[in-house]
């Protein structure tokens, strides 16, 4: 795990804008990584000084070599390590004499080889502490810099992609080949490109900040296989995202429930890392990719052309079938077709054939040449109805691909708008692609991936424009009481709270509770139960019973005194019968809620982003349809509104079939009050609250039960 | 057979085999930091010892030696 905070503030501008580098452990065995990163260098016309440093070699390409890199005369503002591991701690410490502050280390054989790996790469971490250096890696490809002031491929990649405004961040040196491979093949540029291996030094957030100044980079892309800091990762896209306008797309791979299941609670096991990473992204802002060309897709949509002000679309077709695909996309991505002015109507009835369609999606027919094209997408950009064109083409035999796709590029070029392409084939249009992506007109070779990319960039624009959400401050909060509690189990060595504790630490937060009392006899039950008023509830309180329904230590609905005090001894035999072993300490008498709907809330500590609180429609809805929503604490107001608002059951609570919508208000504020005791109390490492009793507007909500595991 | 004869040894095979002069090659001297032993050569070198002194040596504890007296001392325990 990278420690940053044993690390200064990171500077990297010697790693991308070095004046020069050493490549220690270079040879001239050319195919060998040590040879072919310093060949790289010198190839691809590295704009500063390079120097080999070989135990023994007199020379390496030409280039006079170095024994030691404190022979070198003049000052190395970046060392490439590519000795074997067992030799980069002295290769370091001699780079640290040399005062050199930053180096990237390609050899691999640290931390993912185990724990003899684990060892060398302590050991690399305290001599880069000692000298105050920071690097890039372990075990990495390496990173590439296309500015023309620099001009580094400190890599062994086999070449130096060509320049662009697309940064990319990998933690696998392998598939970055693969990605630099794919993206030449679509002319697809790179302002930074960089493999971090075991980022035991620099992470993705040092790299990321970097990045968010850098003006060479439009668009941040980043493959990440860990998540070692969560809340980091989240912030830094953030800010980011809200104060450069840098959109930053991730894709995460291990898309597996780790961890969910030896969770104790619903929370627990819904909460798995996936589906928390997949919040905590949206929340961020953060554009979460499932593949690599999902990945490009949205990429190259969101680096060439402007981000779209809305979700109303245009599509241009000269054929029916795509056309109506392209629009099945478009209303699946939950954008819209848009309407055309009437003035765009006049247009098009005045020059496109009569046979054409000139409501959306514009049909331009078969025979459409050039000049079809030009007029529809003109029109179609130029109505202040539209937010962004789709041109789609299949190759008729008199499609003039070519000239149509200058005739686009020139078009879409003219507006603000964002215009893509799909020219759907392979081989014919291959031709039309080409002149599309020289010229940085997003092209899809399916309508369905434009879309997705349309739906991204939208995503990214509403992120953007966000204001900070403000937090809520709440007057009246007991702490102390609630530490009280949980320090006083911990002591007693017990990790579960029960009920009547559990309300003790969620009262003292604000939640909402329903009146209650602990009755440790069947008279004292009887007169609780006509205090509180009924109907009311009784359960068991045991810190060994943790499901109390499946103990039959809840009875419901109790509407007399005589009633409660009966349930009071039904309830004890019972227990008797079904755990005999378990403390009692009590009958909790509540107050029964009998209208309002049930939703669960629920806290779980992940490893990488700290507190998840979680929101979903009670019962059913959770146990079955596993319908809920999380968020990354803190929440905010908008924050809570909007994970209530995203769940599919939201109108049952909105009002559906004309029951009155519930105190949506109330558990809005309920799910910011658990998010700040999620926050003040780190010992809780599990909470449910199920139900949460939801009256309807304007008359709040009530705690109904609630579990703590610490 | 004393540690002198095995030093000598030891750094004649060294030198041949990662090509370097002789007098570059000192006790301390780590064959990969020092000598520019790559993986193959460092394989190369355990091979050229094995067969230089006549002995079969544990692999995985041979490629763990780093230095040429920490050679000499692993091969002299495996010379009588």
């Amino acid at each position: 795990m990278a420690d940053n905070t044993a690390f200064p503030q990171v500077d990297l501008e010697h790693v991308f804008y070095p004046k020069s580098v050493a490549v220690l452990g270079t040879n001239r065995v050319a195919g060998t990584v040590p040879h072919d990163i310093f060949a790289n260098i010198l190839k691809d016309n590295f704009q500063g000084i390079v120097y080999p440093v070989s135990p023994k070699e007199r020379s390496v390409a030409g280039v006079r070599a170095y024994k030691y890199v404190v022979d070198i005369p003049d000052p190395v503002d970046l060392a490439i390590l590519v000795f074997p591991s067992t030799v980069c701690n002295l290769a370091l410490e001699q780079c640290g004499q040399k005062g050199v502050k930053s180096a990237i280390i390609i050899s691999a054989g640290f931390r993912e080889i185990g724990p003899a790996g684990v060892k060398r790469e302590e050991e690399i971490k305290e001599i880069a502490k000692k000298y105050n250096i920071s690097f890039i890696g372990p075990n990495c490809l390496g990173v590439i810099n296309t500015d023309p002031l620099s001009r580094l491929n400190a890599s062994f990649a086999r070449k130096m992609p060509q320049e662009g405004s697309i940064a990319f961040l990998s933690q696998s040196g392998a598939l970055c080949t693969a990605v630099l491979d794919y993206a030449q093949a679509k002319h697809i540029g790179f302002s930074k490109f960089v493999s971090f291996g075991n980022k035991a030094s620099i992470s993705e957030i040092d790299l990321m900040r970097y990045l968010k100044n850098d003006p060479k980079t439009k668009v941040i892309l980043i493959y990440l296989e860990e998540i070692t800091d969560g809340a980091g990762l989240m912030n830094t896209a953030r800010e980011i995202i809200t104060e450069t306008g840098k959109p930053v797309l991730i894709l995460k791979s291990g898309r597996t429930r780790e961890g969910a299941a030896a969770a104790a609670s619903h929370t627990g096991s819904l909460a798995g890392s996936d589906e928390v990473c997949d919040a905590a992204f949206k929340q961020a802002g953060i554009i979460r990719c499932t593949t690599i060309e999902e990945m490009f897709n949205s990429a190259i949509a969101l680096a060439y052309q402007p981000v779209p002000q809305g979700k109303r679309v245009a599509i241009i077709t000269n054929a029916g079938g795509p056309g109506v695909l392209a629009t099945d996309a478009t209303i699946a991505q939950h954008l819209e077709l848009a309407k055309f002015s009437a003035e765009t109507t006049e247009i098009y009835k005045k020059t496109l054939p009569a046979t054409a369609n000139i409501k959306n999606p514009v049909d331009v027919i078969g025979d459409a040449r050039a000049d079809r094209y030009r007029v529809a997408l003109g029109s179609a950009l130029a109505d202040p109805g539209v937010d962004g064109v789709f041109v789609i083409l299949t190759p008729q035999s008199m499609t003039d691909i070519e000239n149509i796709a200058r005739e686009v590029c020139a078009t879409i070029g003219k507006y603000n708008k964002p215009g893509y392409a799909s020219f759907m084939g392979e081989q014919d249009v291959a031709v039309g692609i080409n002149i599309l992506q020289q010229q940085s007109i997003p092209h899809y070779i399916l309508p369905e991936s434009m879309c997705r990319a349309y739906a991204s960039a939208l995503f990214f624009r509403e992120h953007r424009d966000q204001t900070v959400e403000q937090q809520t401050e709440f007057s009246g909060i007991d702490k102390p009481k609630a530490v009280k509690v949980i320090q006083d189990a911990l002591a007693a060595g017990r990790k579960y709270l029960p009920e009547e504790e559990s309300d003790i630490v969620l009262n003292a937060f604000g939640l909402p509770m329903l009146p209650s009392g602990l009755a440790h006899s069947s008279d004292e039950a009887r007169k609780m139960a006509e205090d509180i008023g009924f109907p009311v509830v009784m359960k068991v309180v045991s810190d060994d019973i943790i499901h109390k329904f499946d103990v039959k230590g809840v009875l419901l609905d109790i509407r007399s005194a005589e009633a409660a005090g009966d349930a009071y001894d039904t309830i004890l035999r019972n227990i008797a019968a079904a755990k005999p072993d378990a403390k009692i300490k009590g009958i909790l008498i509540q107050k029964m809620v009998t209208r309002g709907e049930e939703v669960i809330l629920g806290v779980k500590r992940d490893p990488s982003f700290g507190a998840v609180i979680m929101f979903g429609l009670g019962g059913l809805f959770v146990e079955v349809f596993k319908d809920v929503s999380f968020r990354v604490a803190p929440v905010g107001p908008r924050a809570a509104g909007g994970m209530i608002r995203e769940i599919r059951a939201y109108s049952m609570l909105a009002g559906a079939r004309g029951k009155k919508p519930r105190d949506i208000k109330s558990v809005e504020e309920a799910i910011q009050r658990l998010s700040l005791l999620a926050l003040e109390l780190p010992e809780i490492k599990e909470l449910d609250i199920n139900p949460l009793i939801v009256n309807d507007e304007g008359s709040g909500c009530y705690v109904a039960d609630a579990r703590i595991m610490l | 057979m004393d540690k002198s004869e095995i030093k000598s040894r030891v750094e004649k095979v060294t030198a041949l085999v990662l090509k370097v002069d002789p007098k570059d090659i000192s006790p301390t001297a780590n064959f990969a930091f020092d000598l520019g032993a790559d993986s193959m050569q460092s394989i190369e070198l355990i091979a050229a010892y094995e067969e230089e002194f006549n002995i079969s040596m544990d692999e995985q504890k041979a490629r763990e030696v780093q230095t040429v007296e920490g050679a000499v001392e692993f091969i002299a325990g495996y010379v009588k």
